[in-house]
């Protein structure tokens, strides 16, 4: 049931297993908390994610969500407003931009890569053109680390994903939206016929993937004193992936929160290893692709599925 | 078919529009290229609408071009193999590269997305590894490169002749084999196909592998078009190519689709491109158009109905006119001068203070500023803007270079058409151009830092350096002389890693934190891209390491809080605003004729001219002392 979510636990235990003889110094305290603060964007946009493909659809606007979500927070810091206020406008935002994309995906059933595809040119060539590519600069300081200082500041990072995480696995586990969700994505017809409403749960998915590209964003941003013109370039491929790499199915109705963190856990730890190793870090792609196909292998050697659909790509 | 409707009459639309809003558009030599520019993109979407025809999709072409471009170019050039061979080599990447697709999504029963996902990384990492992302192959022999650069009968741009051929071949192939007609019955319902007898894995297969040689084709012809083969080649070509396919009328779900639908498809967002271009007129509007062509077309295919297509065509003339800004009806009968000035990216935040001294100068002059360029580094959208401008005809093109083998043959082609050519930042080779706008040397630069570094580490010690993306031809350059400069004054101090950032601030912070703990013993960062410095200077910040200091090349602007803080101890730059506003007023002298040494370059006052270097002055230093001072 759960051998694919194992089979990423284990690659990872293995690259940990050989650090530990070969380089130690990489369990440094510091050295951890580094890698999962910058690991902190891809894992909220992945668990969203998480929900879109379960959901049996997918999301490449991502990127573009984020870096819309970190200019504005930016923004609306500097224009003097509370850091609590701008969080949560931030995440309205967020919540506006998956509203639309699900509202097109889940009423006008347009497919959600044709969706997500056009909206995500659209969003990031919008703010390539009213922003320019210029940096939010002269924050005030109570943005960096939310004005708590480095130390609490990563603290309130790590604790926010970490309850994020808990909340969407409790979620998914415990109510019936997370159930509908299931059904939405092993067979939208027969969701139908149970008498879920699988528009509202497609696009509801949608929202909650816009707010926590908003999330992430805001919680990257506050890492830094300054925001960079574009930033979130790629991060779509790389939240999917994670996903995938997580056991998760692309067709829908299959998927785990740990399997997920286990994915970005797993990738995001692939850069720094090699530096560590010694190996040049250009082969980080190389190695993150071969992991990406061997989780998909991995699938297809374990199951021999049906005919139908097999080779669909939605 | 409805699809097909409403892009002919959006193509007409956008066709009526730019003929009045863009200088030169309606003109054959404008057509030929378009033509041009569609060539590696059309080769891609064709064979990826096969591809989505089964039910499938391919997001590992544009990484496979990169490959592909790699292998001929380090086969040929470290190798020492002839050109034809490595070109067969190259191709024959692409078939192998395709080939592994087909085999690794019916061997294993895999979605295509997750697998092309996965090569999509892993093609592009194999090409990045195996030049370490630095290995940039120029120099190739003219006759190759006259396939991309050349023209047939003088009109006709040579790259046509494997085009129109190709995409000849996939329409019989799709529209007029059985083999076409098994690809259709497979993306409508693959079991049924099975059973009519289809071999469904050979088919696909065949499919995947003819998209990895359409990515070996469109790779060579990428190469010969801009004159290097580097592992950055083909970058996002996936996404544009589908986006084409889609829009021409091929369904996502497969089953649907033509190949004249995605040659009108890629024409709407190729000529929007150019349009817009020669219009004037900001190209992010194009990305954003496209979106909404997508959204609208498929939009109305999912739900029909003739008074939503008049709806959207209204919508989207309405779009594009509210984009023009009235631009074309302001050229009355004065003639202005007209500079087309280009950045290497447009996001950049060095070049945007740039930007502002070029403005103050052209309004100073009452010159027409044209400020264009690729978002971010890409050396063939810079042939792109080039092409563009000598179409619509401007007077004077000054370029800041990103790759100078991939330009140097579009401006000589402007220099012949009578446009001077000025280069400003980095420069072209010197035949492809009149004036280089000299900021400082590669070796005043190169040793200033390395002079800034020795002064952190008292001239002994360890230190790494964080560039921009490590095939910036400038940034090797510096490094070059920082290590000249090391070994012949500094014998003590030792470089001990450099690490790419891509220019990327979040990139360039998580390198230096890895940089503080593998080498403990390092005791200053020398960053040499402008938002790499801030990157540095905050990941030495918050590792609260006191004995480390960042210096390097960056804006006042991006690193005055960490030089209050005392974790950057200096920058070295030019006056980046004034750079802007020479490139301008060197442009008015030059038309005039009177670019000579000692030229009055406004409120720059009187400025030397060496040989045909215009002078900007030395590098300049900040540091706590003066940084509050300047406000780039």
């Amino acid at each position: 049931m759960k051998s694919r979510e194992l089979a990423a636990g284990v690659v990872l235990g293995a690259i940990l297993l050989i650090l530990l003889f070969v380089a130690p110094a990489f369990f440094a305290p510091d050295n951890l908390r580094d890698l999962l603060l910058n690991s902190a964007g891809v894992m909220l946009v992945a668990l969203g994610m998480t929900l879109v493909i379960v959901a049996g659809h997918i999301d490449i606007s991502v990127g573009s969500q984020f870096a819309a979500a970190s200019i504005a927070a930016g923004l609306l810091s500097k224009a003097g407003l509370p850091m609590p206020l701008v969080g949560l406008l931030v995440l309205g935002l967020g919540a506006l931009l998956g509203a639309a994309n699900g509202l097109l995906i889940g009423r006008l059933k347009i497919p959600s890569i044709v969706v997500t595809l056009a909206t995500m040119i659209i969003l990031r060539d919008l703010l390539r053109w009213t922003t320019e590519g210029a940096w939010v600069q002269n924050l005030p300081v109570g943005f960096q680390w939310a004005g708590l200082g480095q130390t609490a500041g990563s603290v309130l990072i790590l604790v926010k994903i970490l309850v994020a995480i808990l909340l969407v696995a409790w979620c998914l586990r415990n109510l019936s939206a997370g159930r509908q969700l299931f059904a939405t994505g092993s067979n939208p017809d027969a969701a139908v016929l149970a008498g879920i409403r699988t528009n509202a749960v497609v696009t509801g998915v949608f929202v909650i993937m816009g707010i926590l590209s908003a999330a992430a964003a805001m919680l990257n941003a506050i890492r830094f004193s300054e925001v960079p013109g574009n930033p979130g370039a790629g991060l779509e491929l790389k939240a999917i992936a994670a996903v995938v790499v997580g056991g998760a199915s692309i067709t829908g109705g299959r998927g785990t929160v740990g399997g997920t963190v286990l994915g970005v856990l797993l990738l995001s730890v692939i850069g720094s290893a090699l530096t560590y190793l010694g190996i040049n870090p250009y082969w980080e792609k190389a190695v993150q692709g071969v992991i990406l196909l061997a989780a998909a292998a991995s699938e297809a050697v374990r199951q021999s599925r049906g005919l139908k659909g097999a080779y669909a790509s939605r | 078919m409805q699809a097909v409707k409403i892009l002919v009459a959006l193509l007409a639309l956008e066709i009526a529009v730019f003929s009045f809003t863009g200088a030169n558009f309606l003109s054959s030599g404008n057509a030929a290229e378009i033509l041009r520019l569609s060539v590696e993109l059309g080769l891609l979407a064709v064979a990826t609408t096969l591809v989505i025809i089964t039910g499938g999709i391919d997001l590992s072409v544009g990484s496979l071009m990169s490959l592909c471009a790699v292998v001929m170019g380090a086969l040929w050039k470290d190798a020492g193999w002839p050109l034809e061979t490595s070109i067969l080599a190259g191709l024959l990447t692409g078939v192998v590269g395709g080939y592994m697709n087909g085999f690794l999504i019916t061997r294993f029963r895999q979605l295509p997305l997750i697998v092309t996902l996965g090569t999509f990384s892993l093609f592009r990492g194999v090409a990045e590894g195996l030049t370490a992302a630095v290995k940039n192959y120029t120099g190739f022999p003219p006759n190759f490169l006259s396939l991309g650069q050349g023209y047939l009968f003088g009109a006709i741009p040579m790259q046509a002749l494997v085009f129109i051929p190709v995409v000849l071949l996939f329409w019989v192939l799709l529209h007029r084999t059985g083999i076409g007609r098994s690809l259709r019955a497979i993306g409508y319902a693959e079991p049924a196909a099975r059973y009519a007898g289809i071999p469904v894995e050979l088919r696909l297969r065949l499919v995947y592998t003819l998209s990895g040689l359409a990515a070996g084709i469109a790779a060579m012809i990428y190469v010969a078009h801009i004159g290097q083969a580097k592992s950055d080649a083909g970058t996002g070509f996936e996404l544009m190519a589908i986006t084409a396919a889609v829009l021409g009328g091929t369904s996502i779900f497969g089953g649907k689709g033509t190949v004249h639908g995605t040659l009108l498809g890629l024409a709407a967002i190729v000529i929007l491109q150019n349009g817009l271009r020669l219009s004037g007129q900001p190209t992010e509007l194009a990305g954003i158009l496209t979106g909404l062509m997508l959204i609208v077309s498929i939009g109305l295919e999912q739900r029909p109905g003739m008074s939503r297509v008049v709806l959207a065509v209204g919508a989207m003339a309405l779009a594009l006119l509210i984009g023009f800004n009235g631009r074309a009806v302001k050229t009355g009968p004065e003639k202005r001068l007209q500079v087309g000035m280009m950045p290497k990216a447009k996001g950049d935040p060095y070049f945007i203070s740039c930007r502002k001294g070029a403005e103050e100068a052209a309004k100073e002059l009452n010159i027409d500023l044209i400020w264009d360029g690729p978002t971010d580094l890409d050396p063939a959208k810079q042939n792109e803007v080039v092409e563009a401008w000598i179409t619509h005809g401007v007077d004077v093109i000054a370029v800041s270079v990103e790759s100078s083998a991939s330009i140097s043959t579009v401006l000589r082609k402007a220099r012949a058409k009578g446009i001077k050519i000025l280069t400003w930042d980095a420069d072209a080779e010197p035949d492809a151009r009149d004036f280089l706008i000299d900021q400082a040397t590669a070796q005043g630069i190169g040793y200033a830092v390395t002079d800034q570094t020795a002064a952190i580490l008292n001239g002994k010690g360890e230190f790494a350096v964080v560039t921009g993306s490590l095939s910036a031809a400038n940034q090797n350059e510096w490094i070059k002389h920082m290590r000249v400069r090391l070994s012949e004054k500094y014998p003590d101090m030792k470089l001990v890693t450099i690490r790419p950032s891509d220019s990327d601030r979040d990139r360039a912070f998580a390198e230096t934190q890895t940089i503080l703990k593998v080498y403990p013993n390092v005791k200053a960062i020398a960053a040499i891209s402008a938002p790499a410095v801030p990157g540095a200077a905050e990941a030495v910040k918050q590792s609260a390491r006191k004995d480390v200091k960042v210096t390097g090349l960056s804006l006042p602007s991006m690193c005055k809080t960490y030089i209050h803080d005392g974790v950057i101890r200096s920058i070295v730059l030019w006056n980046t605003h004034d750079l802007g506003y020479l490139t301008i007023q060197a442009a008015d002298a030059l038309m005039k004729g009177k670019l000579v040494d000692g030229f009055n370059a406004g409120s720059l006052g009187p400025h030397a001219v060496r040989g045909d270097h215009v002078m900007l002055g030395e590098p300049y230093v900040f540091d706590i002392s003066n940084v509050d001072k300047f406000e780039f």
